[in-house]
């Protein structure tokens, strides 16, 4: 909402100067976006005459000017195609500060010609973004007169951000009686002439089709032999002091009552219209030319507005190009109607219209207004226009009753937490235009002005008692924490599973792991690479790059090793804790990491290469980290079409996917970046038993002072045995004696056969209270070698 | 006997020797078990009295004499060994070793600790709640009816599917359905905050169309505006580490809460540089007011009997301004120089 000081004390009797106005303003809830106030900065530019010019000797766009500003002549090279001799523009001196282009002006030559300042434009100004050509200013005006007298600038502008319940405040005068509330002035009378009408009844009629869903009261006037010329000079003035621009008289008398008063209102050329007009809802498919130079296809939920044979306008939206007013308008039709908000919301939001008409119906508009409107609208129609009125004719019915609220006055004290005496609260009230009806000690009967319907219950007066009052004095308790509630955060599952995401950040970052987040959508390219079990897409994505929710982080994890790589970077890995997505309420936040790793060719420091096991080692790392041996899961090889069938890993504890892990499939890769090898895993944090994590059982290792033997083993096994349970096999001979399975070589060769490998481990075995005689030893490996052999098809190599 | 003469003879074949194995050899020869002083040793069982007392001492004085001097032969030997070596092993200390860092916490990661961290010492818990949301609990459930205009405020997106209401499912654009989630499910006294992914469909230097909030709500008997504003500073104040921080609370609107209030943080300019906590420049940090009674009564709590405020406010508007970061987008395209120079080594998170 924008509006100049003056316009505001058109109706605000108020001692107070912009910038006062502008704290308050802010204080009570309207809250101030932008003051302009170009007294503080345009005063030193100063209207300048062109006395001659000729062509830049270096340039053909540009001319050297000799300019006058009453007291010396400059020379200024110009680039403005409206240059000519004796046109008066504003010039600023070199030295000087351009606001509209963020430039202090430097004296120096311009192709070889020197420039000693500069003439304006209005974007230069900072005035608009109009920038085709230098201003113009009327000749009458003195060469020194300074800019802001020039250009009548000594009126600040305010831009304010209204709220949207605040309807009422989208007009000069809802603002000023706030101000007015809050003691900054006294609100002035609005005169309202009624105007005579003429003896003649108005030729077009209304009619209000009951199945509308916006308009229930509307009324008319007709206007004849107006002459729709330009405004009076106070109105041109005032719709250029917002940065509107001046139409016709009609066009700025309807935008003057929008915003002055908060009530739109439409003007028809009469003779453009075909018969009566009724208020209804369209059929599908229609389609309409408006006002804003647009054509809109029009559905069943937009009440347009339409004669025998056309559409005039989408009600309390915009109206219609083809009935609009233009100079030679003779005859017009003057609107002023009632709509219902959630009608007007609707029919705009489908058509995607923003308009001032539709900003103040769908908040609602005052209903008491409705009647003075068309008055205030007619007097100034004939006043600026000429011509006669018809009598008002209406249709429809108005449902307005009033709304009364039974207040307690201690409630206040409830829900601010201080006690503010009944008399100041109702003073508050009072100022805002609230009748107190009945009032005892504790409480009273309240109703509500007809322009606020945002206020509707108990609460609703406590804020506009709080708003005037000051959001400062409200004291500050302090809020602290009870035992209870330690307690409470100690055992939440959520404050647990931050924690656990917390360590885990800290492990991969002393792992070289830089923590990265990315969008939780992903791109069609992700989506058809990555096919996931469902498609959750979204309708109304940004671009194609954000169509999915994603279901991996791999597409955005490879477009980002991707694009670090083109910079040169070729060892990188990174994790993200975050959600992926399988279903509209399936959602697990997972640890994705991934790492890329090309041959480093430094033969000093040697790095090795990235692989499988390496990543099955950290994901060991990470699950030991929680409190899980790896080796206590199911693994087995992924059949996920994500990875490479040969280097990929799954790990399961019953129907929960634990892991998923290995090398990125190359289809996959490919598609994404021109690394060979991708490597990275997914691990489904929220999958593992946040009891296990949290148990506070210390893991008891074994110590023994009697010494220790060590024994290892090399077995010849199928290709596919699963190591994992030979493992647990050894690990459960003896769990008294045998305390570590390590496993540290692996061959294959054709001599053992190409189905086969060899593994070697070994075993370390202590007691706890003697020291083992060979005879022992020997009886736990011969038991090592008997179970293996039998239970996986092994043989013993020597 | 002549003891002097096997000294004279050890010691001279002693001095020769360059090596542990040659300096053992002597040992062994002349001490070892069947050595020649272990020898002369033997023999002076098979003496007589005047004889053991006249050769006895001079005998063992030989083998002390050379014990002692095989041992000092075997520590220079040794130490010469080492030196030996040591004069070898010397490497180029100045070849420069590759770039390689320890990885970096997310700024926001930090944020998310600090911010649960806060809140948790002043007795909330964390809640949760999914990032795909229905039209309900987003909207109609906060007192954001359909045609309300407030739903023109926040640039939703929508899914293709539908939920059981017919309508489609969004993406979350606060983390306000928490609240109601939470409410839904359990009984005042409730006190939690919900961070989390957040989205509206808009982009661009300052707005992301994924971004993250942190919710808090507090609902018991007795909760007033004052204890927002006691919260609400200590927080700030807490977070962004400067004691005697200048705020201000002034009137706002949200549909789901009355009062609502916005907070700003004052802030001056100094060298280009944003300085928070002074000056007489504002900047909004965050909505916050009562809960409207009418998402209370939507959640079934009784808005005669409970009361209570929600706040909500930006994770990475507040990370920006305390780290003086500039654009949010660098935050999510996963550029590795950004998280080097910006991201939280281990010894600071």
């Amino acid at each position: 909402m924008k509006f100049t000081y003056s316009w505001l004390c058109d109706h605000l009797d108020t001692k107070l100067d912009a910038n006062s106005i502008g704290d308050v303003l802010t204080n009570i809830g309207l809250e101030l976006e932008n003051l302009t106030d170009y007294s503080n900065t345009h005063g030193n530019f100063v209207v300048a005459s062109i006395i001659e010019f000729k062509k830049h000797p270096n340039a053909d766009r540009l001319n050297l000017c000799i300019v006058d500003d009453g007291f010396k002549k400059y020379q200024v090279v110009c680039g403005a195609h409206n240059v000519k001799k004796n046109l008066k523009g504003i010039f600023a001196k070199e030295g000087l500060y351009i606001p509209g282009i963020d430039l202090k002006l430097k004296k120096g030559k311009i192709r070889g010609e020197v420039s000693e300042g500069m003439m304006l434009s209005e974007r230069e100004l900072g005035l608009s973004d109009e920038h085709d050509g230098i201003i113009e200013i009327s000749e009458n005006i003195a060469d020194g007169t300074d800019a802001i007298t020039a250009l009548n600038l000594n009126d600040p502008i305010f831009e304010v951000a209204i709220t949207p319940n605040r309807g009422d405040c989208l007009s000069v005068r809802g603002i000023a009686r706030d101000l007015a509330a809050k003691g900054c002035g006294v609100l002035k009378d609005l005169k309202i002439e009624k105007l005579k009408s003429s003896n003649f009844d108005s030729p077009i009629k209304w009619f209000i089709k009951e199945d509308n869903n916006s308009c229930e009261y509307v009324l008319g006037r007709y206007f004849r032999n107006v002459s729709n010329r330009k405004s009076p000079e106070w109105l041109t003035k005032k719709i250029i002091s917002i940065g509107l621009r001046p139409i016709n008289a009609l066009a700025d008398i309807t935008n003057f009552i929008t915003i002055d008063l908060g009530r739109p209102l439409h003007v028809f050329d009469a003779d453009k219209i075909d018969g009566d007009l009724t208020m209804h809802l369209s059929t599908e498919g229609n389609k309409v030319d408006t006002l804003d130079n647009k054509n809109y296809k029009l559905s069943n939920i937009n009440t347009i507005i339409s004669d025998s044979k056309k559409i005039h306008g989408i009600a309390g939206i915009i109206g219609g190009l083809e009935s609009g007013c233009s100079e030679n308008t003779k005859n017009v039709f003057l609107e002023v109607a009632s709509f219902k908000p959630s009608g007007i919301a609707k029919s705009a939001r489908s058509l995607g219209i923003f308009s001032d008409a539709r900003q103040r119906f769908e908040r609602g508009i005052d209903k008491d207004f409705i009647e003075k409107g068309m008055e205030y609208a007619s007097s100034l129609i004939v006043n600026c226009c000429g011509g006669e009125a018809s009598p008002v004719i209406n249709a429809g019915n108005l449902q307005s009753t009033p709304t009364f609220i039974d207040y307690e006055f201690e409630k206040f004290t409830k829900v601010i937490g201080f006690s503010l005496e009944s008399s100041i609260q109702i003073k508050y009230l009072e100022n805002l235009g609230f009748k107190i009806l009945k009032k005892n000690k504790t409480d009273c009967t309240i109703e509500v002005p007809s322009w606020r319907n945002d206020v509707e219950s108990p609460i609703d007066l406590i804020e506009e008692i709080i708003r005037l009052h000051g959001f400062q004095y409200i004291q500050e308790e302090r809020v602290i924490s009870t035992n209870e509630e330690k307690i409470k955060i100690k055992n939440s599952p959520s404050n647990k599973k931050h924690k656990i995401y917390q360590r885990l950040k800290k492990i991969l970052a002393s792992e070289k792991y830089q923590e990265i987040i990315t969008f939780s959508f992903h791109s069609s390219l992700s989506h058809s690479a990555l096919k996931g079990s469902k498609s959750l897409r979204l309708s109304n994505a940004i671009s194609e790059e954000f169509r999915y929710m994603r279901n991996s982080m791999f597409g955005n994890h490879l477009n980002t090793l991707e694009e670090n790589r083109r910079k040169g970077l070729n060892q990188q890995s990174v994790f993200e804790i975050g959600p992926i997505y399988q279903d509209v309420s399936l959602q697990h936040n997972i640890l994705s990491i991934m790492t890329l790793s090309t041959k480093n060719n430094n033969t000093v420091f040697k790095s090795e290469t990235y692989g499988f096991n390496e990543l099955s080692s950290q994901i060991s790392t990470l699950l030991k980290e929680l409190n899980f041996d790896i080796k206590q899961f199911v693994i087995k090889r992924s059949e996920n079409d994500i990875f490479h069938p040969g280097k990929s890993a799954e790990l399961w504890q019953g129907k929960n996917i634990i892991a998923r892990y290995g090398a990125i499939h190359p289809f996959i890769v490919q598609k994404f970046t021109k690394v060979p090898e991708v490597y990275a895993a997914e691990i489904y944090i929220d999958n593992l038993p946040l009891d296990s994590i949290y148990n506070n059982k210390k893991i008891s290792y074994f110590e023994s002072s009697y010494p220790f033997s060590e024994k290892d083993f090399s077995f010849i096994f199928n290709k596919d045995q699963n190591l994992f349970e030979v493992y647990k096999t050894v690990l459960g001979i003896d769990k008294k004696l045998i305390h570590e399975v390590d496993f540290f070589d692996q061959f294959y060769s054709k001599d053992i056969g190409i189905h086969k490998k060899s593994i070697t481990f070994r075993i370390k075995i202590q007691s706890k209270d003697k020291t083992l005689e060979d005879k022992e030893l020997e009886d736990i490996f011969s038991k090592v070698i008997d179970i293996i052999t039998n239970k996986f098809d092994a043989q013993l190599r020597n | 006997m002549d003891v002097s003469k096997v000294l004279r003879e050890s010691l001279n074949e002693l001095k020769i020797c360059d090596n542990e194995d040659s300096v053992q050899t002597i040992r062994v020869k002349f001490l070892g078990k069947k050595g020649i002083i272990t020898d002369l040793l033997k023999s002076l069982k098979n003496l007589n009295e005047d004889e053991k007392k006249k050769f006895g001492p001079s005998i063992n004085a030989a083998k002390e004499e050379l014990l002692n001097k095989i041992n000092n032969k075997s520590l220079e030997i040794n130490n010469k060994t080492i030196n030996a070596k040591l004069s070898k092993e010397s490497i180029d200390i100045t070849f420069p070793p590759p770039a390689s860092n320890l990885g970096k916490i997310h700024p926001i990661s930090k944020t998310f600790n600090e911010v649960i961290e806060i809140f948790g010492n002043m007795g909330f818990s964390v809640a949760e709640g999914p990032d795909i949301e229905t039209d309900f609990n987003n909207f109609t459930a906060l007192n954001i009816p359909e045609d309300h205009p407030a739903r023109e405020m926040q640039d939703t997106f929508y899914l293709d599917q539908k939920d059981d209401s017919n309508k489609s499912f969004v993406l979350r654009t606060h983390t306000s359905p928490v609240q109601i989630r939470t409410m839904m499910e359990s009984e005042p006294p409730i006190k939690i905050i919900a961070p989390g992914r957040t989205y509206r469909c808009d982009s661009d230097s300052t707005h992301s169309p994924m971004f993250h909030q942190v919710e808090g709500l507090l609902i018991n008997k007795d909760a007033s505006m004052g204890h927002l504003k006691g919260n609400l500073i200590n927080f700030c104040k807490d977070f962004f580490q400067i004691n005697d921080l200048k705020v201000r609370f002034r009137p706002s609107y949200f549909p789901f809460t009355e009062p609502s209030a916005e907070m700003d943080i004052a802030y001056s300019i100094v060298n280009n540089q944003i300085k928070l906590g002074e000056g007489d420049k504002w900047l909004e940090i965050l909505g916050c007011g009562m809960v409207h009674p009418k998402v209370l009564e939507n959640c079934k709590i009784d808005s005669l009997q409970f009361q209570g405020y929600a706040f909500g406010l930006g994770l990475d508007r507040i990370t920006m301004l305390k780290h003086g970061l500039t654009d949010i987008r660098s935050f999510f395209n996963g550029n590795n120089n950004w998280i080097k120079e910006n991201g939280f080594s281990l010894a600071r998170v």
